[in-house]
């Protein structure tokens, strides 16, 4: 079934190049109705998932190279459910958004389709190598959509994207060689590699292996200072791209910090546990105060995403603290973290969206052109302040549920990391109260007197958005639930 | 039924959306659903209802009306009740008025999931959203670009005194691994002195303590009815209200009581000077206000609660009455300015109303305001006799500054013109607020102090004869003083230098020394670390991207001769590797690296076709990354 998830959109991705110019048109509906399938089964998916296994289920596995011990193996657990379930949620949603595809729809669908397959394969794959076949195929995904479908300086920022996260996935693969190495019987599958942790916890070589696979997801997360690549990606990409980027691409680097990184090498991982939380506490407030200094709305909403991972990786870091603090404490904290993923990739992608509606009306992402538009706009403004104030961590949205347990993890945990890092939460009500009063306050400069409000097939993408961030943020549980499965397991170093 | 006193009003303003159509009965339903809010607070605090919600592990929103949330989850409502009346009925003509109703009523929703939490989670939750809901009120009217800044930094504000509560919830879990009040009991003292500290914190802010106090300022920004109801029993009461709740287990920190006495005391005489020094009649009043919560902090931190909640009580309902009234006065005069208002005559049914709030903010007996203001003073004198002094001594600056606004906004003055008078029901709403101001007075008859312990479930102290005696003096005293100075037309300025009174006036220059001191350097420090950003990290990228660049250059030139060559040679290039690796690792390298090769093979035939171009330099960096690969399975047996 959730070969079906990976194979369907890329079955579909290669017909859409195949439909002939006259019928072109039904690029957009044939990739809509595509979306949908996968969307479907992770549905499906969470109705079978049972909160009260540990481990992985609903796995389907088929020998591919046996000799070199790869196989084809996907499978599910609390982690990898939750983004699955939030990838097929952002692909369809980004693929109903209307944007300009400069008059090649065939590509354009057929580019998103595929990089939706790639996208739930990263996540879905329990097979390392089978995980780095799709995590670079993502890359050339995302290279084409902001190369040919960006604007401004696309070309440029697309290589630098490409290039900068293919050397983080070279220092990646390397981690992955190293890992297959200590394996013995030889074997890339992760199942086994989790159940049998064969990376011993001392030594040079585990060092090494767990710095090359942090550069890797370091690079791609981004943390500060790896994080160049990405606000000159986001700012020429298209906004259903930079949606995908942010809420999916970036979960990649988290995700393998969760189930490599930590799930592979805990002890090795829990050695140097302090100082990424160092580091992710860099990226907060880094994050948040670069993002203070922008002018440019896309660029402001990029530098956040900095800031959030850092939450993220934050959280990671104290679930990975073994010994330290207080078990509830860390399960706590991974929890948040899980939960972070998937509240950033909602709101993140909603303002990004947001961001490519105001740039078709307004043709410029500088903050200082707009104002008052609340009144000429009050969907596009309502969307808006709901998602940022969601993006500042108010209660009752998405944002605080995740970085409340967050912080109250890692506080047994890291207490001074925590305390540090709450600031981050300060500068970023900040910033967001700012570009709400900027775009939407005040006096509405004469020539917006035409704006327009969101369309219908804009809020077709953006309502769903803005529920989902209401229910978590008010009824969690559902998601919580799921994620806790992995966070106990993860935390109190049980073996699945 | 314990939600009840939230969802009501969550209810009541999607209610007063859906009738928006419709602006006369609109209004009506805001005051109706407060009212009911007030019933269904009743009700469930007849009940001591409790109840939860569950999110995860250890994550249950608890909730209880129970202690002290007894009395405050029906204050709040009975007191917007009276705002929200006003305010139906007095911004006629704002064309925004559905929203400002709404935002109202959501506000008090906020507050009274505040005031019912029961867990740690559960009061941020109602903490955060009062704040964000305060931001909406103070930033109404948005057109105007001030508001919305004022809004902003009177949200920015308080949001940094809401991390101490992040803090102390982190704390309670890492002890206890519960969020619970309950549970705070069994949390080890290190642990315990950090949540004391993080509630200081948060409740210093709220409370608009000293260094936080200038927010109430920014907070002047909104209309009249969001004064009134943020400055009484909502937003800044939630910071008295969550130390007088949990003090019985926060006192058992050592450094508890004092620092909060020490917070409480300070702010009371710096704000009493402030309110004596401003021109501005709403600014005056926010000044007060911060000074009377001192009072508050310290009944909380020399130990009677009690105390406290009275003087919570009472100073909600007088507060309330005061910025109403100061409301018809900016309507009737179109200024806030001391010196411009003396509206006695015009308005004498007002200026009585106004006198009461006057009277029961200088603590003149009989009202109950009095009764719980010596109540502090015995409290702080059982503390010591400095902090009795001092509590004295602020409580002179009350009276005087109560006396001074009233002689000055409601003094004799020209009969006749005014721009506006007040409406039935704004009158109506000024009557009911001074009505319950002087009900309050039956806390004078015995067992006044027995029903305070009570509804508190805490202490408060009958104070001695001598405390009495030096109570009512100080009253007389400072009513006095400002009679006399009235009389001869210094009570405005006090005949103190204009610079000096400026500076006292805009609370002590905290303002400044923030902005000069926070908030300009943090942006500095954002705008310079945006430079670092793109002038050396973004190098690191630029290189990277600069190699792969040159590299692909040099295979592009290649390519243009034979492309197909090229790609094929790739690949054939990899099986000759996956050979070599053949004869080095038995294994069976060779199998992986084929597939890969003739995969790249394809994919490169592919990509040539699509995007002639953009494709070199996949194809360099996988040659980079082949060669990699080849190289470590080579050299690893």
């Amino acid at each position: 079934m959730l070969t079906l998830a990976i194979f369907v959109p890329l079955l579909v991705a290669a017909i859409t190049l195949a439909i002939p110019k006259k019928y072109e048109h039904y690029a957009r509906p044939l990739a809509i109705g595509t979306s949908f399938v996968p969307l479907a089964i992770v549905i499906a998916a969470w109705a079978q998932f049972d909160i009260g296994t540990a481990g992985f289920q609903l796995v389907e596995t088929t020998a591919w190279i046996p000799s070199l011990g790869v196989s084809y193996t996907v499978g599910v657990d609390g982690l990898s459910l939750a983004l699955v379930a939030l990838t097929a949620l952002l692909f369809t949603v980004s693929i109903i958004f209307p944007i300009d595809d400069h008059g090649k729809p065939r590509a354009y669908f057929a580019t998103f389709l595929f990089l939706e397959a790639i996208s739930l394969g990263v996540f879905l794959s329990l097979d390392l190598i089978l995980f780095f076949v799709f995590w670079d195929l993502s890359l050339v995904g995302m290279y084409f959509l902001i190369g040919i479908w960006g604007h401004g300086d696309a070309q440029r920022s697309a290589l630098k994207f490409f290039l900068y996260t293919l050397l983080g996935s070279l220092a990646l693969l390397l981690g992955i060689l190293g890992i297959y190495l200590y394996t013995d019987p030889r074997t890339f599958n992760m199942i086994d590699i989790i159940a049998n942790l064969p990376v011993p916890a001392g030594g040079l070589g585990p060092v090494l292996i767990f710095f090359g696979l942090g550069l890797g997801f370091a690079v791609k997360t981004p943390l500060v200072p790896f994080h160049t690549w990405l606000p000159p990606a986001h700012v020429d990409a298209p906004a259903p791209a930079s949606t995908i980027l942010a809420g999916v691409l970036l979960k990649m680097g988290t995700y393998g910090f969760i189930r490599i990184s930590l799930q592979m090498m805990p002890e090795t991982f829990q050695r140097f546990a302090l100082p990424l939380g160092i580091l992710a506490v860099i990226s907060i407030l880094y994050g948040a105060l670069v993002a203070m200094a922008q002018t440019n709305l896309k660029r402001l909403i990029a530098y956040t995403s900095v800031n959030h991972m850092g939450y993220v990786i934050l959280g990671i870091a104290a679930a990975g603290a073994l010994g330290v603090g207080s078990e509830a404490s860390r399960s706590l904290a991974m929890t948040g973290a899980v939960v972070e993923m998937v509240a950033h990739g909602l709101i993140t992608g909603a303002l990004f969206l947001v961001s490519g509606s105001i740039l078709a009306r307004g043709e410029t992402y500088e903050l200082d052109q707009y104002g008052g538009l609340a009144g000429r706009a009050p969907r596009l403004a309502g969307i808006t302040m709901l998602a940022a104030f969601a993006s500042l961590g108010l209660p009752g949205l998405a944002g605080f549920v995740a970085e409340f347990q967050i912080f109250a993890g890692t506080l047994g945990v890291f207490p001074w990391l925590a305390g540090i890092g709450l600031l981050g939460i300060v500068i970023t009500a900040a910033l967001f109260l700012r570009m709400i009063q900027q775009v939407f306050l005040g006096d509405l400069p004469v020539r917006w007197d035409g704006w327009r409000d969101l369309s219908r097939a804009e809020l077709y993408a953006l309502v769903p958005l803005a529920a989902l961030v209401v229910i978590i943020g008010v009824a969690p549980a559902w998601l919580i639930r799921v994620v806790d499965s992995l966070s106990q397991v993860v935390t109190a170093g049980i073996v699945p | 039924m314990v939600w009840l006193p939230v969802f009501v009003p969550l209810i009541g303003g999607l209610v007063i959306l859906a009738l928006r159509r419709n602006e006369t009965v609109a209004r009506a339903a805001s005051v109706v659903s407060m009212v009911v809010t007030v019933l269904a607070a009743w009700y469930a605090a007849s009940i001591q209802a409790t109840g939860e919600w569950t999110w995860g592990a250890g994550l249950d929103l608890a909730v209880s009306v129970t202690d002290f949330g007894r009395v405050m989850v029906v204050l709040v409502p009975v007191i917007a009740a009276a705002v929200i009346g006003f305010a139906a009925t007095n911004s006629e003509g704002d064309r925004a008025i559905i929203k400002l109703l709404v935002v109202l009523t959501w506000f008090v929703a906020a507050m009274e999931l505040l005031v019912i939490a029961n867990d740690f989670l559960t009061l941020l939750i109602g903490w955060e959203l009062v704040g964000a809901a305060s931001w909406g009120l103070i930033g109404h009217n948005w057109r105007d670009p001030d508001r919305p800044r004022s809004a902003r930094e009177a949200f920015v504000t308080t949001r940094f005194g809401d991390l101490g509560i992040y803090v102390a919830a982190g704390a309670v879990f890492a002890a206890t691994g519960s969020l619970r009040y309950d549970d705070l009991g069994s949390a080890s003292p290190g642990w315990l002195a950090i949540v004391a500290g993080g509630l200081i914190l948060a409740a210093a802010a709220k409370s608009a303590q000293v260094p936080f106090s200038p927010w109430l300022f920014s907070a002047m920004a909104g209309p009249t009815p969001v004064s009134a109801l943020l400055h009484s029993a909502t937003m800044v009461a939630a910071g008295a209200y969550i130390l007088i709740r949990l003090e019985p287990v926060l006192s058992v920190v050592s450094w508890f009581g004092p620092v909060v006495v020490g917070i409480g005391l300070v702010t009371a005489l710096a704000g009493g000077m402030v309110t004596l020094a401003q021109q501005d009649l709403k600014k005056a009043l926010a000044g007060s206000t911060s000074a009377q919560y001192g009072l508050m902090l310290i009944a909380v931190g020399t130990g009677f609660t009690a105390a406290a909640v009275g003087q919570l009580t009472a100073h909600a309902l007088f507060k309330s009455l005061l910025f109403l009234a100061a409301g018809v006065a900016l309507h009737a005069r179109g200024t806030l300015d001391l010196a411009k208002l003396r509206l006695g005559t015009a308005l004498p049914r007002v200026a009585v109303l106004f006198g009461i709030g006057a009277l029961a903010l200088g603590a003149v007996p009989p009202l109950g305001a009095a009764f719980t203001k010596e109540a502090v003073l015995a409290g702080a004198f059982h503390a010591g006799i400095w902090v009795g002094l001092g509590t004295a001594a602020a409580g002179l600056l009350s009276t005087l500054y109560a006396a001074r606004l009233h002689l000055l906004a409601f003094g004799p003055g020209p009969a006749g013109e005014v721009h506006g008078s007040p409406k039935r029901g704004e009158v109506l709403a000024l009557a009911v607020l001074a009505g319950l101001t002087v009900v309050l007075g039956v806390l004078w008859l015995p067992g006044g102090d027995g029903f305070l312990e009570r509804a508190a479930e805490g202490l408060i102290l009958a104070p001695t004869l001598a405390e009495t005696v030096l109570s009512w003096g100080l009253v007389a005293v400072g009513i006095t003083v400002a009679f006399f100075a009235w009389r001869r037309g210094r009570l405005v300025a006090f005949g103190i230098p204009s610079r000096t009174r400026a500076f006292i006036a805009g609370w002590w220059g905290i303002p400044t020394a923030a902005r000069v001191l926070i908030v300009d350097p943090v942006s500095r420090l954002g705008q310079w670390l945006f430079i670092a950003d793109r002038r050396v990290l973004a190098r690191i990228a630029d290189s990277v991207a600069g190699f792969g660049e040159l590299m692909s250059r040099v295979l592009k030139r290649a390519v243009d001769r034979a492309i197909d060559a090229v790609v094929w040679g790739i690949a054939a290039g990899t099986l000759r590797g996956a050979e070599i690796s053949r004869l080095v690792d038995d294994r069976g390298v060779d199998a992986g690296v084929e597939q890969l090769a003739s995969g790249i093979g394809v994919a490169g035939e592919r990509s040539r076709r699509t995007q002639t171009g953009m494709s070199y330099h996949y194809y360099t960096m996988m040659m980079i990354g082949l060669v990699v690969v080849i190289a470590v399975a080579s050299f690893w047996r």
